[in-house]
């Protein structure tokens, strides 16, 4: 019996120990590969593979003009190309342009254009194109959203020539350029967009590397390779036709689900991991994590100066000091996203670096500033003047959109201490309770963008006319502050133009106008097969390198 | 032919219901506060003729009878109007997540079928031995657990710390396991306790008496007679369960991230998405009516004394 | 009654006719007595949550967050650092509320459109049992989710849709109660000596019909409060400062693989209430119904 045992046992394990060596050398080729948080690509990618990549939330729109939504524009970035690219070092390079010449004036821009590029529809890039899409934004029938604010300026363009397009702006703006960067102002074609009218967002077609295929309803987008396309951007490797056969973007909102199945392999791909798992993502040898600051207006919360008390400073300054924003950060980032000091987030042309560490936390200030608005604390701890408790009507959007949610309930805390009782009102309808009505004290939001004159939309103070269709946000109006704004709108000289944004932050800082409270790190969970993935200057993914190593 | 007039009584009386339903499901949604006109539209571009006219286009202006009566009249067409967020048509969009549901619902109601008529049968026939305690101390875990701590547990065990089956998706028959798993162990809880209650009851009434006068072997009476007449009461609670059970959905396929007609309503709901939630509840409404119809006819397949009292 | 004893003594001795309940009395009283204990501690976290919680469920230390369960903690700490046990114990008192109110308010007009369509009878019987019907059509869960969220996410909006999800129930008890009791003879003898009707309601048929809704109220209870902790998970409840167990349960879904602990204990304590009260509604069935007496 023992010696048929022994003859049966040997070849087995030989053959179990073969097997795991294979898989040891296996694992280890892929260990030698090098990975930086940029993903480096290698000398020879692999052709073809289909990317699984799990957005967040799900796109309103693949209509660059009509979206407004930052997830919608990874999906789309992918499918529209933009006159102008922006490189990391905020400087403007060529793209669908190849050169261009500004006015003394600085209100006409004239482009010309590359000669070899085509419609995923087939139709001819021209100047025609670009004509189309700009006016087409101005257009009250598209319902533009964000797209409108990024083309400001614009007032009309004149097709030259067929690659030659002269704009005309209304004022000049330094920032124009920058905006013609992003993916919002991407040229679409005009065959397609006439085509489909409003369901344009539904079949999008652009120049980009990859054509749209499909997009089940709250389900599935997927883009295929563009096999056409040669006319990449400088700030990727391969600018020809991308590696990959498609993308398919899938929608998974719950962030346990969605960081659960790149490590279960259902996708290859996730994005906004949350901080909870992104230490122990760090320790998962199949999973890489790949993490960019986003520029442009960190997530801060506003003071609606409408209403009293918070258009006193005095009354938002309390608010500044009891607020324990480190404690926040701490708590529901675990600190991996850093905290934000100024309106505008780190690495954006004209951030105040010497706002950081500003404010520091003092209750006792706080309540001394309460106490000399003539707010006394009663027996429940809250605060009254003439029998009105002092409220804080706190309101946010739903789903929890990175722990917005839970940065209320947290702020409701810490501002019992000096007798603020905060009521959060979490609600869908953003639109009519902030936007239309301004029934909020405080409200939070961010903004993805490549240029500081971003601050104009929120900042500068806007005409009765304008406040009758939507009431911006904070409503806090201030005079000198709207000067450097507008200056910084048309300084061509660089140094200047970050004194003024400087000024800018620092006024509103020390107004209490907002509370910053985080700067979002755009983070990507993917398989360590996954090669490529680069960021442009905003943190948007772009997929040109993209490549799946077998 | 009087059990065709029957047949043809329960189905307009299943008619009305339906009809009724539908006013019940417009009227609530009727309720909802906040502006759908307004919520549609981006403000900062909107001028008040520009609401105006989007509320005249959607009829939106009309007193709200007829706005019922377009209502139903696009019902009959198979128009359910169109999602408030993407101009979806509705009915299309159901009917693409129903096949993820039905699987789902299906596989429960299996479940709960066989564990209940198992445990319930053991239950009745071994009264007060240790599998009628197993078998009711399911039944009561079963009807007070809620779904989605049962899914939430499941995810847990085998999915987290086990690994073998998904924690989410719709695709692939592994993904409806733990899912139906939760959505199930209710209604065998319900089939477990009500098999065993009518079993128990039939056992001792006077025929099953008679029968056992009559020599008949004990294995036959319990599944032959008794088993066969616990079994009107047990299909009753299946019927009612299915509706139960699609209701059930809404939690399980957002625990579970299933891409099912329940996560459309909990999706729209959040969102006041109010025609995709009519459309919604008033498809189920039609699908629970549809199932007990056919539960009621299938009464008189079950038990001939049904079958003779349709046909007096 | 006697022969047929006799024939069953001779042919064949059932198990279950002979064997005597009394050996297992035990086990299930074991239940029933565990089940009391259980609903009343409960209830007792719901009125006097202070002396039992041994933390303020709203405290926060940012240095404890997502510890494991422990002997400080000992159902761990939340994101937030705030103790999940004392958080349970809070809970209880919303999770209670919109459990017994509902019962409540569904039961009263649930049973009047019941006993309404019961005693009267005839047409507006036939009326008020079609809208009955129709609002069966609509399953339980559905209704109540259409009611939230047509009226908006607050804690009282949910026990209004909990609760008529209920009312068919009390609804047909109600009515089924009525019709059986109106024939009686002692109603008909009340009837005949001049008793006006009101009177015949109130003092004779509504006394005689309160069990079945005890029962149906017990066990509605448990069914009320899964519901209601069924849409506070789905997000139609307000942000409050103390969640309730469905809420806290839907918070804990995102750190399932790293804080078990903040989802698991509040669907325990949501079973076990519910399991205690069910094995309280079965016992209390048990001992009004004639049959198995």
């Amino acid at each position: 019996m023992k010696r048929v045992y022994w003859k049966k046992l040997l070849p087995i394990s030989l053959a179990i120990l073969l097997l795991l060596s294979g898989c040891a050398s296996s694992t280890g080729t892929k260990n030698s590969s090098s990975q930086g948080t940029n993903g480096k690509v290698e000398s020879q990618p692999n052709s073809g593979g289909d990317l699984t990549y799990a957005l967040a939330t799900s796109p309103d729109s693949l209509d660059p003009a009509r979206s407004g939504l930052a997830v919608a524009v990874r999906a789309f970035r992918t499918i529209f190309d933009s006159l102008v690219v922006q490189a990391p070092d905020n400087t403007i390079k060529p793209w669908l342009a190849t050169e261009w010449t500004i006015s003394d004036d600085g209100k006409t821009y004239t482009f010309k254009l590359r000669k070899d590029v085509k419609f995923q529809d087939g139709t001819p890039f021209n100047a025609e194109a670009v004509k189309y899409s700009y006016d087409r934004i101005l257009d009250p029938k598209t319902q533009a959203k964000n797209a409108v604010a990024l083309l400001k300026p614009y007032q009309s363009s004149e097709v030259i020539d067929d690659y030659t397009i002269k704009i005309n702006l209304a004022t000049p703006s330094t920032a124009f350029l920058s905006n013609l960067s992003q993916a919002m102002l991407g040229i679409v074609s005009p065959t397609a967009a006439e085509k489909y009218g409003d369901q344009f967002g539904k079949n999008p077609v652009g120049t980009g590397p990859y054509k749209f295929v499909s997009w089940a309803d709250n389900a599935d987008i997927v883009v295929g390779k563009n096999k056409d396309y040669h006319w990449g951007p400088s700030i990727v490797e391969n600018k020809d036709a991308p590696y990959l056969d498609k993308i398919t973007f899938k929608i998974i909102p719950e962030e346990a689900t969605r960081i659960g199945s790149v490590q279960s392999g259902q996708v290859l791909a996730a994005e906004t991991v949350p901080p909870q798992n992104i230490l122990s993502l760090k320790k998962d040898p199949n999973t890489q994590l790949l993490q960019v600051n986003t520029i442009g207006l960190p997530y801060t919360l506003f003071f609606n100066q409408r209403r009293a008390p918070w258009n006193d400073v005095k009354a938002r300054k309390a608010v500044q000091l009891a607020v324990d924003v480190n404690a926040i950060v701490k708590t529901l980032y675990l600190d991996t996203y850093s905290r934000a000091w100024s309106p505008l987030s780190p690495g954006i042309l004209g951030y105040d670096k010497s706002l950081e560490n500003g404010s520091k936390l003092d209750v006792k200030k706080a309540n001394q500033l309460l106490d000399e608005l003539g707010l006394v604390k009663g027996e429940d701890g809250i605060r009254e003047k003439d029998g009105k408790k002092l409220t804080l009507t706190y309101v946010d959007g739903t789903p929890n959109r990175e722990k917005r949610n839970d940065i209320a309930v947290m702020v409701q805390q810490q501002l019992k201490k000096i007798g603020i009782k905060v009521e959060i009102n979490i609600t869908k309808d953003i639109a009519s309770v902030v936007q239309q009505k301004a029934d909020y004290d405080v409200y939070g939001n961010s903004q993805v963008n490549s240029d500081p004159n971003a601050l104009r939309a929120f900042y500068h103070s806007t005409t009765p006319d304008q406040e009758a269709t939507v009431k911006r946000l904070g409503g806090g109006s201030d005079p000198e502050i709207d000067q450097w704004l507008e200056a910084g709108t048309v300084e061509t000289d660089l140094a200047k133009r970050e004194e003024l944004y400087k000024k800018v932050q620092q006024k509103i800082i020390d107004q209490a106008w907002i509370l910053p409270i985080y700067v979002f790190p755009y983070t990507v969970a993917a398989s360590k097969t996954v090669n490529g993935i680069k960021f442009d200057s905003l943190g948007y993914p772009l997929f040109n390198d993209a490549n799946i190593k077998k | 032919m009087a059990l065709a007039n029957k047949i043809l009584l329960k189905i307009s009386s299943a008619l009305v219901s339906i009809f009724g339903s539908l006013i019940l499901v417009f009227f609530i949604i009727y309720l909802l506060p906040g502006d759908p006109v307004l919520s549609m539209l981006d403000p900062s571009t909107a001028t008040a003729e520009t609401v105006a006219n989007l509320r005249k286009e959607l009829g939106l202006d009309q007193p709200i009878y007829i706005q019922f009566a377009d209502y139903f009249l696009n019902v009959l067409h198979g128009d359910f109007g169109q999602s408030i967020i993407n101009s979806e048509p509705v009915l299309p969009k159901v009917l693409e997540h129903f096949p993820a549901t039905l699987a789902l619902t299906l596989t429960s109601a299996i479940f709960s079928i066989v564990i209940g008529l198992l445990f319930g049968v053991l239950s009745a026939i071994y009264r007060n031995k240790w599998i009628d305690f197993i078998a009711r101390l399911i039944g009561l875990f079963g009807i007070s657990m809620p779904t989605f701590w049962s899914g939430i547990l499941l995810i847990l065990i085998f999915s987290v710390f086990l690994n073998w089956f998904p924690a989410m998706g719709s695709d692939g028959w592994k993904t409806l396991v733990l899912p139906s798993l939760s959505l199930g162990f209710v209604g065998a809880g319900l089939i477990i306790r009500m098999v065993k209650t009518s079993m128990l009851e039939v056992v001792n009434e006077q025929f099953i008496v008679t029968l056992r006068a009559k020599g008949l072997s004990e294995r036959v009476i319990m599944y032959q007679h008794a088993l066969r007449n616990a079994l009107i009461p047990a299909i009753t609670i299946i019927g009612i369960n299915i509706g139960e059970l699609m209701a059930g959905t809404v939690v399980i396929e957002t625990v579970f991230s299933r891409q099912g007609v329940g996560r459309i309503v909990a999706d729209a709901i959040m969102a006041k998405d109010l025609p995709v939630i009519q459309g919604v509840v008033f498809f189920s409404a039609i699908v629970y009516v549809i199932v007990n119809l056919l539960v009621d006819l299938s009464y008189s397949l079950i038990d001939p004394r049904v079958r003779r009292s349709d046909q007096r | 009654m006697k022969e047929i004893v006799n024939v069953e003594t001779t042919l064949r001795v059932p198990k279950w006719t002979l064997k005597k309940r009394k050996t297992n009395f035990s086990i299930s009283n074991l239940f029933l007595y565990t089940s009391t204990v259980i609903v009343l501690f409960i209830i007792a976290c719901a009125i006097f949550p202070k002396w039992i919680a041994p933390f303020s469920p709203t405290y926060m230390n940012a240095e404890d967050i997502l510890s494991k369960p422990s002997a400080n903690h000992w159902f761990g700490t939340d994101y937030f650092g705030r103790d999940v046990f004392s958080l349970v114990i809070y809970g209880s008192q919303d999770s209670l509320i919109i459990g017994v109110t509902s019962v409540l308010i569904g039961g009263i007009i649930g049973g009047s459109i019941g006993a309404l369509a019961g005693y009267i009878g005839g047409f507006v019987d036939v009326i008020l049992m079609r809208v009955i019907d129709i609002l069966m059509t609509i399953p339980g869960i559905l209704l109540a989710l259409a009611i939230a969220a047509a009226l908006g996410p607050s804690l009282f909006n949910i026990v209004l849709a909990v609760a008529a999800s209920a009312i068919p129930g009390y609804a047909r008890v109600m009515r089924g109660q009525m019709m059986s009791i109106k024939k009686r003879k002692f109603v008909a003898a009340s009837c005949s000596i001049g008793t006006p009707s009101w009177r015949i309601f109130l003092w004779h048929i509504l006394p005689n019909s309160w069990s079945p809704l005890l029962v149906l109220g017990t066990i509605g209870l448990g069914t009320s409060i899964l519901i209601g902790s069924g849409l506070s998970f789905l997000g139609l409840g307000t942000i409050k400062e103390i969640p309730d167990w469905g809420a806290l349960l839907s918070q804990g879904r995102g750190y399932l693989t790293v804080a078990w602990w903040i989802s698991t204990f509040p669907g325990l304590a949501i079973t076990l209430f519910v399991l205690s009260i069910n094995i309280i509604g079965d016992k209390l069935r048990d001992s009004f119904d004639p049959k198995t007496r």
